[in-house]
């Protein structure tokens, strides 16, 4: 799950992106309106995390900009939860019609935070709350661990992220570009072959070797593992 | 009785119509007296009516009196008078009691505005001043009494909105600096791996959150402060104020190398509070002392019965678009980042206010890029507007 933290105070912007790398999402950071609005336009964010009182271009003006337009590859629009100071009750209407999916009032909680990215996150059609399941796995996102038939699993924050993916979609084939763009940030190198060192150190650790290859295009969540 | 009483219309009718019966009793008594004594006194007959009537055989005549014109005039007048009271007595009831008719229409008419005002008036709240009175008609009293009531409201609807504004603005700038502490503390808190070197960085950021916040709250205090109208009345030299002030940044300057020069200059004596005008000046050279590349100079003197004094940066600058709106409480440019170095927004909005309290103004010169100039003008032994010109370049031309 790939996230833009969209934060003009340096100090805070770090310290969500720190909360929620924790929690296995692969966090890119914006400080300004324009500089949000051109990485949105460019990556295909599962969720954005937007403070309204931005230098630049407004949060609103984001918002609306992003709800406005085409994402790059026909990806799904993002999950937008806006972040303010604003507690106003009229400031929470203006933001959620200008096409925020959620609201959440500084100061908050990292732990709040963790939870509505899940509750969002879940909406896009990843399954119901609580943990997910696929044959014999298990994720549990929120207290952040997996099982293997009941034996729990020592993963890599990026591995669990990796499975977590495919979990969402179960059956799919999922393109190594998709996987880069949703599971790594934008620090991620793409001309290194880590999307495949990590997927070969995933299989590693799952018996019946359940994420198979699919020729020409990439990997896929075995349903019946 | 006295609720009855307490109507200004029952009043002004009554009023209306006593004055006008008095007027019309006394002029028809002043008719009836003018016409009974004119009759009295000359009656228009003088003697009776006499005819010769001859006597016997007609040798002599006789006087016989016809007519006596003179009783029979009294009789007459005597019947006009009478019927003139009758007549003057029952007009007088008629109009007194048509005059209160019309005078209560009338004061209805004249007081209708004021029941408008007055309704519009009680359904006004504190939180709800976006209501006018709007009267129409003509311009007269009324009209302007509803006019003055409406710029009235909009001067209070205006000085609640600032308000409104000032108490959000300033609970939105202390919400970010705790969300900051909440975060961090949450992170250190909550990881169970965390090294002694990320809690350094954690308590680091927390602690430059609280300096924000104490900042923030010193300000808001000042200001609060300020509008309190008990600042001491003392001869104060501008010249030993910047003295003060630069001594207090002394060590910040030091630590962003930047120069800070005092020229000499007349002390400028003003009428003010010391400790007051000194955080005006500090607060404008530590904004400077802040933008500036290298250097800060600062300036006093005393010009046309104003004293002044100037500080200048050799820093960015200030845009001409942005030159009133930096002193507004909790200003940011647009294009701006974060307030540079981590001010509370409120320096400038201080200064002017103390300036304001002082009878005196605060302006700034400046050229994009090559630094500004705040000057703080305070009136000596002036009244009205300060000088319009920058004074640390008219002494470099003089």
């Amino acid at each position: 799950m790939r996230v833009l933290v969209v934060e003009d105070e340096q100090d805070l912007a770090e310290a969500i992106a720190t909360g929620l790398r924790r929690e296995g999402y692969a966090v890119d950071l914006a400080h300004a309106g324009d500089e949000a609005l051109v990485k949105a336009r460019v990556y295909p964010y599962d969720l954005i995390c937007l403070d309204l009182n931005l230098p630049a271009l407004g949060g609103r003006e984001v918002c609306r900009a992003i709800r406005s337009e085409e994402r790059p590859d026909g990806a799904p629009q993002p999950r937008i939860l806006m972040l303010t100071a604003r507690a106003g009750v009229d400031d929470r209407i203006a933001g959620l019609d200008d096409g925020a999916d959620d609201y959440l009032v500084k100061p908050f909680e990292l732990g709040e935070l963790a939870a509505r990215a899940r509750a969002l996150l879940r909406r896009n059609g990843d399954g119901g709350p609580g943990p997910l399941r696929v044959g014999s796995l298990e994720l549990d996102p929120a207290r952040h661990e997996a099982a293997q038939a009941g034996a729990p699993l020592a993963l890599t924050p990026k591995e669990f992220a990796l499975l977590r993916y495919f979990m969402t979609r179960p059956g799919q084939a999922l393109s190594e570009f998709e996987l880069l763009t949703h599971v790594w940030d934008e620090n991620a190198n793409p001309l290194t072959r880590t999307v495949r060192v990590t997927v070969m150190t995933l299989r590693r650790k799952l018996a019946g070797n359940p994420i198979e290859t699919v020729q020409g295009v990439g990997y896929r969540l075995r349903e019946d593992t | 009785m006295k609720s009855f009483l307490g109507s200004i219309r029952v009043r002004l009718t009554l009023l209306y119509s006593g004055v006008l019966f008095l007027v019309a009793a006394v002029l028809v008594a002043s008719l009836y007296l003018g016409l009974s004594l004119s009759l009295r006194d000359e009656p228009v007959s003088h003697a009776v009516v006499v005819e010769r009537v001859p006597v016997n055989d007609g040798s002599r005549t006789e006087e016989r009196t016809l007519v006596d014109a003179q009783a029979f005039e009294q009789q007459v007048n005597a019947r006009t008078l009478r019927n003139l009271r009758t007549f003057s007595l029952g007009g007088l009831a008629a109009l007194f009691v048509a005059s209160l008719a019309v005078g209560w229409v009338i004061a209805g008419r004249v007081l209708a505005p004021i029941a408008q005002i007055t309704s519009v008036a009680r359904e006004i709240q504190a939180r709800e001043l976006s209501r006018r009175i709007e009267l129409d008609g003509p311009d007269d009293e009324l009209k302007r009494l509803a006019d003055t009531f409406d710029s009235m409201l909009a001067r209070l609807d205006l000085a609640f909105a600032s308000q409104r504004r000032f108490v959000a603005d300033a609970s939105h700038e202390l919400r970010t600096p705790l969300a900051i502490i909440k975060a961090n503390l949450d992170l250190a808190l909550t990881d169970a791996q965390a090294t002694e070197e990320s809690r350094a960085t954690a308590a680091a950021v927390i602690r430059r959150a609280i300096d924000r916040m104490a900042r923030l709250t010193d300000d808001l205090l000042a200001l609060a402060r300020l509008d309190a109208p008990a600042a001491a009345r003392e001869p104060v030299s501008l010249g030993a104020v910047l003295l003060d002030a630069r001594e207090e940044l002394s060590a910040a300057a030091k630590t962003r190398g930047v120069e800070v020069d005092a020229a000499a200059g007349p002390a400028g004596i003003v009428h003010g509070d010391r400790d007051v005008l000194k955080r005006a000046a500090t607060n404008l050279l530590d904004n400077a002392i802040r933008l500036a590349r290298s250097r800060v100079r600062l300036a006093h003197g005393e010009l046309d019965g104003w004293a002044w004094l100037a500080v200048s940066d050799d820093g960015p600058g200030i845009a001409s678009e942005h030159r009133e709106s930096i002193f507004d409480r909790f200003w940011r440019a647009d294009d701006g980042r974060a307030r540079p170095g981590g001010g509370s927004g409120l320096g400038l909005a201080i200064v002017r206010q103390i300036a304001e309290a002082h009878r005196g103004s605060v302006e700034v010169y400046s050229e994009p890029g090559a630094g500004a100039t705040f000057v703080i003008w305070l009136p000596r032994t002036a009244a009205g507007e300060a000088p319009a010109v920058d004074p640390t370049r008219a002494a470099a031309l003089a």
